[in-house]
Parts: C-alpha cells; sequence; structure tokens
C-alpha cells in the first residue's frame, strides 16, 4: 500500500471508534444509572398495569407482568455485559494457556490439544451449551462457563498461530539456546507479542458470546427468571409480538447497539493496527 | 514434504479421531446430565417398580461402557438405533427431519451467494465511494442482529404490515414444493443476513486485494475488460479463502437454524433436538449431535482439501 | 403404604419445549366427516394399563372403555358393567358385563375378557410379578368367573372407594401387544400414529352405543405449542384445541370458532417442602399464604381465567369440596409479617423455587409469587429446571425447598387427597400429620356416601388450618372448536371425548 492511502485510513479508523463508543456508550451509561437508580424496581410485578403501551409514566411500556421494560432494559445491561466480559475471560484465559503451549512445543501436544478443540468447535456450539446447562444446572455462573468453554477454542486459534509466527524470530532462539525455561519464554517474550492479536478477537469475543447468550436466553438457559439479559426478554415477548411490539423493540434495540458497537471499535483496531503492524 | 497421498491420509486420521472424541463428550456429557428417560416417559404416578421395567427393557441397566460400545458401533454402521421417545429408528426420525433443516441451509447459502458475491463486486469496484460505504455500514448493522431478532422483527413485518406469509405452517415438499420453499424463505433470510455482511465484507476486500496485484494491473494494462480480468483472475485466485469461509458460513448456518427453526416454528432437527434433551432421550440426541458433527466436520475436511487443490502451498505448510 | 396412589401432575398449559407439526398426509374421506384435534405433547403409551401421562390418557379415552366410565358432568356411569354389587363391607365387587359388544378386532366381549384385563391391570397374570400396572387395582387379591357368567373381583382389604378406577380399559383376553396396535370397545378405532406428528383414529362400525359416534376420522395432530397449534386453528387445519390461554383464544375469530372454558379440576400448587428449615414451621406457611393474592396471580398468569384456591380440592369436585375453606387466607400482609415474626423471622429468609421450565404457567407464577413474597422480606430465587430434571429431583427425588406445579386428579375425591398420608408416594412435599393419616385409612372403609364426605371435609380442613402448602388456582381449561363441529364437551378433567362431536348440518 501506498503511504498516502495508509494516511487516508486514520480517519477511517477514528469514525469506527466514534460510531462504536458512542453505541456502546448507550448501553454502559444505562448498565452505569442502573446500579443507583432505576425507574422502577426491575423485578416489581404489578397486575393492574400489565401491557401498557408506552407512556409518560412507563417510556417504554410495562410487560405482562406490570413490569416496567425502560428499568427491565436498564438492569438487563448489567447481565448482558456482565456475561459476556466474563465469559471472554473464561475464554481467553483457556484459549491462551491451551494455545500458545500448543503452537510453542508443537508435536503431539499440539495434536492432541487442536483435537479436542475442533471436537469442540464441530459441535454446534448451542448445543454445547445447551448439554453444558443441562448438566450443572441453569445459572449465571454455569452460563460464563460453558460461553468460555464454547469460545475457548478460537481464542486458542489466534495464539497457536501467532505463537507458531513469533517462535521462529531470532530473539526467542536465542532465549531457547541460552537456556531460558519454556514456561518463561511463552508467558514474558510470546504472550506479550500476543497482544495485538488478541486485542481484536476479545473486542469481537464479547460481540459474539452476547449473541450467543441472547440465543441460550432464548431456550430458557441463560439468566433465569426474574432477572432480565436482553435475550431473556425478547424471548419471554415473543408471545406478545402482535399485541405487544414494544417488549420486543426495546431490547433488540439494545442488544443490536452493544454488539454494534463491539463490532465498530473491533474494526477500528483492526484498522489501526493493520496500518501499525505493516 | 509430504506427498498427497499423505496428507489426505493425515486429515483423515483427523477427522476419524474428532468424531470420536466428539462421541465421546456427546455420551459422557448425556451419562451425567440428571434425569431418566423411563420416568419421563411414565410420568410422575408410575411407581419405582415400572421405572425399573422400563429402564430394563431399555437396556438403561446396563454397565456405562456397554452401553457406549454397543452405541458407538452403531453410529459407525449408521445404525443408530430406536428412539425411547418416538419407538422408531433413529435415522428415520432425523430423515423426516432433514428436509426442514437442509433446505433452510440450503436456501439460506443460496442468497448469501446471490446477495454478498454481486454487491463485493459492485462495492469493490471503487473502494470508498459513497455506495461502498453505505453497502459497508448496512454490512455492519446486519452482522450485529443475531438470527432470532432478524426472525422475530420478520414476523412483525411479515404478520402486521404486509400481512403475507402465515408464518409457523409448514408444508413438506412431497405435499406442494413451491410452498415448500415459500414456507422456509423467511426462516432462511434470518439466517441468512448475519451471513451476508460476513461473506460481503470478506469478498470485498479480498478483491481489493488482489486488485493491487501486478498481475491485474499488467492485464488490465494488456486492455482486458474488468469483468474478465475479475472472472478469470481475481476470483479464482481469491478463492481459496471462499473455500473456507463458505464452509464456517455453512455451519454456522446449520447451528442458526437450530433456533430459527424454533421462533417460525418449524419441524427441524432443532426441534427434534431439543425434544430429545428434554426426554431424556439418549439414541436420539447422540444420533443428531454426531451427524450433525459429521456433516461439520466433513464440511471442514472437503474445504481443506479443496483449498488445497487449490492452492499447493498449503500443503506444505 | 402406596397402594392408593395419587394421581397425575399435568400440563397446565403450553409444552413449550416441543414437538413437531406436519400437515396431515393423505385425508381424503368422503366429505368432510372428520375433526383434528391440536394437542401440544408427543403421544407415547398406547396401552390402557401402563398409561400414566396425561396427554395419552386423552387419547385412548376414545379407544378403550372400562366397566364404568365418567361423563362429563364427572359421574360416574356403567359402562361395559351393566351393573355391580358390592358387598356390604366392600370387599367383593361383582359386575354384570354387557351383552352384544365387539372389540374392534372383531371378537366379542365375554366375562374372561374382563378377567384378563383386570388381572393384567393387578399385575395378577401367570407370566407378571405381582407389580400392578394400574397401581390403584393392586388392592385386587382374585379376579373370576361366576357360576351366572358375572365377575367376581375380591380385595385384600375392604375398599368402598375402588370403584372410580374400574373405569381402567378392557381388552380381548390373552391379547398383549396394545402398544402397537390398541384394540378396545371404544367408539373409535386406532388406525396409525406418526410420531412427532399425529396420531389418527377412524369410527368403530360396531360400537355398542347406537349411532354413536358421528365421525368418520378423527386425527390427534402434534403441535410445537400453544402458538403453533394457534397458527394452524387460523389456517383450519385443526378444528379443536385445548389448554388455550385467554388472551389468546380472544384473539380468535368468533364466526369460526366457539370458545369453550371450563374449570380444569386442577390445583395449582406453590408447594412448600414441609421438611425443610424454615418451611417446617406452620406459622411460615401460614404467614406466606397470606402474604400473596392469588387474585393477581391469575389475573398475570392466567389473564383471569381461574378459581382461586385455599385448599388441596378444586371446587369441581362438587359435595366433596368444603366451601366454607373459601376466603380463608385472603391477602393480608400485616398478619403475614406478625406470623413470620412469631416464628422468629422477622427480617425474612431466602428460598428456592424450583420450577419445571417447559411449563410456562409455572414459570410466571413463580415470578409474581417471588415479587409478593418480597413484601414480607421472603427472598425467592427462581430456578429453571427441564422437565426431566424436575421429575427426578422435585418430584422423585424431594429435593427443593418450593416448587409451582399443577396437580390433577380423575372425579375420584380419594385420588386427590390421598397424597397427603405421610408415606404415599405422591407426598412430594413431605407433609405428615397423624390425624390425616387416620383419616385417610379411614375413610376407604366406610361405606356410607355422607359420612365419607364428611370425612373429606375433615381432611381438608386440616390441610388449610396447617397451611401445607400454598394452593393457588384451579386454571380454567380453555377449548377453541370449530364452528363446523358441534356436540363437544368439555371434561373436567384429561379427556377428549370424539364420540359425540358432529358436524353441523346446513
Amino acid at each position: 500500500m501506498t503511504r498516502q492511502s495508509r494516511k487516508l485510513r486514520s480517519p477511517e479508523a477514528s469514525a469506527f471508534y466514534i460510531a462504536g463508543i458512542l453505541l456502546l456508550g448507550i448501553v454502559v451509561a444505562a448498565f452505569i444509572v442502573s446500579l443507583f437508580w432505576t425507574p422502577y424496581a426491575p423485578d416489581a410485578t404489578d397486575a393492574s398495569s400489565k401491557l401498557l403501551a408506552p407512556c409518560a409514566e412507563h417510556p417504554f411500556g410495562t410487560d405482562n407482568f406490570g413490569r416496567d421494560v425502560l428499568s427491565r432494559v436498564m438492569a438487563a445491561s448489567k447481565y448482558t455485559i456482565f456475561i459476556s466480559a466474563a465469559g471472554v475471560a473464561i475464554a481467553l484465559v483457556l484459549g491462551t494457556v491451551s494455545g500458545i503451549p500448543a503452537g510453542y512445543f508443537g508435536g503431539f501436544a499440539d495434536r492432541s490439544i487442536m483435537l479436542l478443540g475442533n471436537s469442540i468447535m464441530c459441535f454446534p456450539g448451542i448445543l454445547l451449551a445447551l448439554v453444558a446447562v443441562a448438566v450443572f444446572g441453569p445459572s449465571v455462573a454455569n452460563v460464563i462457563w460453558a460461553l468460555g468453554l464454547v469460545f475457548a477454542p478460537t481464542f486458542a486459534r489466534v495464539c497457536r498461530v501467532g505463537t507458531m509466527e513469533i517462535k521462529e524470530l531470532d530473539y526467542i532462539t536465542h532465549a531457547r539456546v541460552m537456556g531460558v525455561k519454556p514456561a518463561r519464554i511463552m508467558a514474558l517474550h510470546i504472550f506479550p507479542n500476543l497482544v495485538s492479536q488478541l486485542l481484536p478477537a476479545t473486542v469481537i469475543g464479547l460481540a459474539n458470546m452476547t449473541l450467543f447468550e441472547s440465543g441460550m436466553s432464548y431456550l430458557g438457559l441463560g439468566v433465569q427468571p426474574p432477572d432480565a439479559s436482553f435475550g431473556k426478554m425478547l424471548s419471554d415477548a415473543q408471545a406478545y409480538i402482535r399485541t405487544a411490539p414494544w417488549l420486543i423493540v426495546f431490547p433488540a434495540l439494545m442488544l443490536v447497539f452493544y454488539i454494534l458497537g463491539l463490532y465498530f471499535i473491533s474494526e477500528g483496531l483492526r484498522v489501526s493496527l493493520s496500518k501499525g503492524g505493516k | 514434504m509430504q506427498s498427497k497421498a499423505g496428507y489426505l491420509l493425515g486429515k483423515f486420521i483427523e477427522l476419524v479421531l474428532t468424531l470420536f472424541v466428539v462421541s465421546l463428550l456427546v455420551f459422557a456429557a448425556f451419562s451425567i446430565i440428571p434425569g431418566d428417560a423411563a420416568r419421563v416417559m411414565l410420568g410422575p404416578d408410575a411407581t419405582d417398580a415400572q421405572v425399573q421395567l422400563l429402564r430394563s427393557q431399555m437396556g438403561l441397566d446396563k454397565p456405562l461402557v456397554v452401553r457406549y460400545f454397543s452405541w458407538i458401533a452403531g453410529v459407525f454402521t449408521f445404525n443408530p438405533g430406536t428412539s425411547y421417545a418416538y419407538n422408531m429408528g433413529v435415522g428415520e426420525l432425523i430423515a423426516q427431519r432433514l428436509p426442514v433443516t437442509l433446505g433452510m441451509s440450503a436456501i439460506a447459502m443460496i442468497m448469501v451467494i446471490l446477495i454478498s458475491y454481486p454487491l463485493a463486486v459492485l462495492s469493490s469496484r471503487k473502494p470508498g465511494r459513497l455506495g461502498d460505504q453505505v453497502c459497508s455500514v448496512i454490512g455492519h448493522v446486519l452482522f450485529a442482529i443475531p438470527p432470532y431478532v432478524a426472525s422475530l422483527l420478520l414476523i412483525l413485518l411479515a404478520g402486521s404490515v404486509f400481512k403475507l406469509m402465515t408464518v409457523g405452517t409448514y408444508v413438506s415438499p412431497r405435499e406442494n414444493f413451491i410452498s415448500y420453499i415459500g414456507c422456509l424463505l423467511l426462516p432462511s433470510f434470518a439466517i441468512a443476513l448475519p451471513k451476508i455482511a460476513m461473506s460481503f465484507k470478506f469478498l470485498r476486500s479480498s478483491i481489493i486485494e488482489q486488485n493491487s496485484k501486478d498481475y491485474v494491473r499488467t492485464s488490465k494494462s494488456h486492455g482486458l475488460s474488468d469483468l474478465k480480468i475479475l472472472v478469470r483472475h481475481v476470483l479464482p485466485n481469491s478463492n481459496v479463502s471462499s473455500i473456507t469461509i463458505i464452509s464456517i458460513i455453512l455451519s454456522d448456518i446449520l447451528g442458526g437454524s437450530l433456533i430459527v427453526e424454533q421462533v417460525f416454528n418449524l419441524p427441524g432437527l432443532g426441534r427434534l433436538l431439543l425434544s430429545a434433551i428434554s426426554r431424556r432421550d439418549f439414541p436420539l440426541l447422540s444420533g443428531i449431535v454426531f451427524y450433525l458433527a459429521l456433516i461439520t466436520v466433513l464440511l471442514y475436511f472437503i474445504s481443506d482439501i479443496a483449498s488445497s487443490l487449490a492452492d499447493p502451498r498449503i500443503r506444505l505448510k | 403404604m402406596n397402594r392408593f396412589i395419587t394421581k397425575t401432575i399435568a400440563v397446565a398449559t403450553v409444552a413449550a419445549i416441543g414437538l413437531t407439526v406436519m400437515t396431515g398426509c393423505g385425508k381424503k374421506t368422503d366429505a368432510n366427516n372428520y375433526a383434528v384435534v391440536g394437542i401440544t405433547q408427543e403421544p407415547g403409551i398406547f396401552d390402557p394399563h401402563t398409561v400414566v401421562a396425561a396427554g395419552d390418557e386423552e387419547i385412548i379415552f376414545n379407544i378403550y372403555e372400562g366397566l364404568y366410565k365418567f361423563d362429563a358432568q364427572g359421574k360416574l356411569n356403567p359402562c361395559l358393567a351393566t351393573d355391580v354389587e358390592i358387598s356390604s363391607d366392600a370387599s367383593v365387587y361383582t359386575f354384570t358385563i354387557r351383552e352384544g359388544v365387539k372389540f374392534h378386532d372383531g371378537s366379542e366381549l365375554d366375562a374372561n375378557d374382563v378377567v384378563y384385563s383386570l388381572k393384567r391391570a393387578a399385575g395378577l397374570l401367570d407370566n407378571q410379578d405381582g407389580t400392578a400396572l394400574v397401581a390403584e387395582l393392586d388392592p385386587i387379591e382374585s379376579v373370576s368367573v361366576t357360576s351366572d357368567g358375572r365377575v367376581e373381583v375380591k380385595l385384600e382389604v375392604s375398599n368402598c372407594e375402588l370403584l372410580s378406577y374400574f373405569t381402567t380399559g378392557i381388552i380381548p383376553e390373552g391379547y398383549d401387544n396394545c402398544q402397537a396396535a390398541p384394540v378396545g370397545t371404544g367408539p373409535f378405532k386406532f388406525e396409525s400414529y406418526n410420531p412427532g406428528q399425529s396420531v389418527i383414529l377412524v369410527k368403530n362400525e360396531n360400537y355398542w352405543q347406537k349411532g354413536l359416534p358421528y365421525l368418520d376420522k378423527v386425527t390427534f395432530k402434534v403441535c410445537a405449542d400453544m402458538d403453533a397449534g394457534l397458527t394452524e386453528l387460523s389456517n383450519g387445519s385443526i378444528d379443536i384445541f385445548p389448554y388455550l390461554m385467554k388472551d389468546r383464544a380472544d384473539q380468535l375469530d368468533p364466526a369460526k370458532f366457539n370458545v369453550l372454558s371450563n374449570g380444569s379440576n386442577m390445583v395449582q400448587i406453590f408447594a412448600l417442602n414441609n421438611s425443610v428449615e424454615p418451611l417446617n414451621d406452620v406459622r411460615v406457611r401460614q404467614a406466606m399464604n397470606y402474604a400473596i393474592s392469588r387474585k393477581d396471580i391469575i389475573s398475570v398468569t392466567m389473564d383471569g381465567a381461574g378459581v382461586e384456591l385455599t385448599t388441596a380440592m378444586s371446587p369441581a369436585m362438587g359435595s366433596y369440596y368444603d366451601t366454607s375453606l373459601d376466603g380463608t387466607f385472603d391477602q393480608d400482609i400485616e398478619k403475614a409479617k406478625s406470623l413470620l415474626a412469631e416464628a422468629g423471622y422477622d427480617n425474612g429468609f431466602d428460598i428456592t423455587c424450583t420450577v419445571p421450565s417447559s411449563y410456562l404457567v409455572h414459570v410466571n407464577t413463580a415470578v409474581e409469587l417471588a415479587s409478593e413474597l418480597k413484601a414480607i422480606g421472603i427472598n425467592m430465587e427462581i430456578k429453571q429446571v427441564d422437565w426431566a430434571t424436575w421429575l427426578d429431583e422435585v418430584y422423585a427425588g424431594r429435593h427443593y425447598d418450593t416448587t409451582v406445579i399443577c396437580l390433577t386428579s380423575t372425579y375420584a375425591p380419594f385420588d386427590v387427597v390421598g397424597r397427603y398420608e405421610s408415606n404415599a408416594s405422591g407426598n412430594f412435599i413431605n407433609y405428615s400429620n397423624a390425624q390425616v393419616d387416620e383419616l385417610l385409612n379411614k375413610i376407604p372403609m366406610v361405606s356410607d356416601e355422607s359420612e365419607r364426605t364428611e370425612l373429606y371435609h375433615q381432611v381438608l380442613a386440616l390441610l388449610t388450618e396447617d397451611a401445607c402448602s400454598v394452593y393457588i388456582q384451579d386454571p380454567t381449561t380453555i377449548t377453541a372448536v370449530s364452528t363446523r363441529l358441534e356436540g363437544y364437551n368439555v371434561y373436567p378433567m384429561y379427556v377428549q371425548d370424539m364420540s359425540t362431536v358432529k358436524l353441523v348440518e346446513n
């Protein structure tokens, strides 16, 4: 690429950043405010005011229990953010501790780790999570573990390929010849170099995990009632799709804002990193 | 350097091993889930004696290892046993539902190719122009909509705005092929949307990359038309990775159809799978999971082989 | 002692995790003399003696008949028997068998068929190990044909409440293939079962009740869930759809469908495990009863289509039900709080509610309950499990704090209260009261009807006094029937009686 076209990319990256942060900001703001204040208690039912269309008292309307949808959307952002973050953290840890040694040592270790990873990836992911939750019971913690497990192979692949490239670099070979222990090489020399590849993968992982969690909630496996995540709210709302569409519209919007915000940021990262990387 | 046969053999062994691990995972998972097929069939009023009787009839009282090996022998010979709950062959049940899931996946795949290829070609012609940017932004938005949210929105639109299709009615292809395609269109579209975005984005960048290569410029200077260059040189060269991406998309589509079926009330494999889980119908569940995994593994296998044929360098790695 | 094992826990409405919808295949009988009934549970068992699931019983009600049979009013009428003579100590039942009845395979019904069927149901055949297939018939000691061709049933212990269990299906002597090819005497013959799709029954031309049935063919079509069934209703591919929610029924076109509603004779219970702290304290259980608003729960979960309950029996049971208990637990937050304080839980406590995720009504009820219990400081966490896990852990294993479920019964009042006997296998709430046990042991021995009724009232009063659990509602059964059909009766139990259904004549 010419120098000129590289320069042209910078505003592209910042456009992505701005759009991403704006969208993500809406969800994060809802989350932060919900920690201190929601218009109503998100779980408080009120049989006398059920299924109200959006109005002054309830800007987003109420659901079939008479619960305030705005309050619930705010509270749901908490679960959505928390589950995706914790799930990615687990996937990241599992992925790095299996992917880096696989790439570094190669051979049998590599083959067996990748075999396990491939087997997990060959399952339809949702099914794996389904079975995991069926085995360990539905709870937020188990959902997080299930998500972490399903997504770990993705991170492991990124680490493995990255490690295979880095380990051929001169300074790693030097270190090895000098007798530095493999664990130390992997932790101090290889891992830091993987960060630039793991960062976009992490952001995109957050988004994918949210998609996934909402799918699980849709099947009744995610957050347990009366708590809400966006996916749970959507699945509960399906029965009222014709009579109370506001139950679908607001959580769907928030969900899309969150995921889209993350995609934009990862896109921005990709653009600016590829610029610096070349 | 490996020989071609050696490469194929290695890949094949990998395939079999993967399937073996999958089978272990399925079996292990199912053995530790609480709940009992016999009790589900008989309901809460059954006495313990009745439950025991049915358990031994179903062979559930045999040791785990024996059950595993008799099952694994069954699936590998395509004779996965009889469903507890439906009292009929697992193969038969799967065959019954396959038209829905496969039909939906096929239609979705066709939509992905028909929409994303032309758009990517148009878009990459003048990257950075308004049209290209609009496409890219729309692509991002579509990518961010989970298939089942798209399904809900489509149901909302189709039902209340256009009053077009009756959602939730399935017509089998033998009965009326046109209606069969018709009832699968919306759900397929819901699955296809994010994949269209994915494939568009990928193709676009890959075409742009090829366009900047010297041989394309040379061809251009030789006066070849844009279309010819595209068809003869650019697309084939970006094909290596399109094979990979298409196989990834296909396996994603298969997975996505599981949930979308649920939203659209279609009698596909997903529904069968969920019912198998809730009834602890192990032969059925493991049959479905195993064959789904088999399809996925085969897709990856074929894409690996195809890419290695298209680009011999891959083998050398 | 689990002789009088109790009845079915049933589907309140939707089985959300479900099955399949496929359009029926090749139904081209003459004219339109058929009906399609939507069902939301996959049928499983067609053997009249091993059947337990309510969804299966609904279907085979049309295939098999017993010596006695319930009608839509819950009255027990003679069917394959014309008469019964019960000995004064209620230990011998002697049935006179109806003549001129033919099985679906063409053979004539006689006393030997009845003996075979009853023995099979009671586990008394030579190739059986003595375990009764129909647990309620376990007290049978012997079945034989008397010299005058009647059937004599001897019991191990006297029992005045057994007649309602002689509704169990009669099959031809020696026949053992009911699962694959059901043969009975009912108004419809079994034609085919396509898993995940449908069960097809055809008219029994030789039915002993002249003029019945009207329809040539009845299809029970499996729908994934209520919403799928609704779509098929409006498409016209289903004619009859039971167990609708009120809000969905309201969306139907009144020109095309008659919407029938009726008490379901089910008891939705917020079950409290009596052996778990702090629920072992009667004051805590009473407090929970006072803390909730049954009206609000019914409004939220059933759109108002339910009857409030304060005791273990539905008002549909007629005189056995005790109306004086109505209103015992009207919502009274202050009283609830003071009861909790008395029990030493001024600040409330934490508890878990394990609900079957496939039953939306129960999950929703739990959500509403959790919200209402907060008012007296009880913090209830909801745990959804799937049906298989629920059966295993909650119902069979009794490892739970609280749960929400519907209990159903046939019209036998003993089925309703029998489960509260300390050792009953259906006593999943671990309730134990010596007085109740004593009454329950006494009831089958009492031959006087009004005296028995009085004893039932005493049991119900004790259950309410002990607040053994929180009884919520008898959910209304709402059935949509196409206006092209008439004569459909809503039974207050799990039955789809198709024999009286006919086309509306234009």
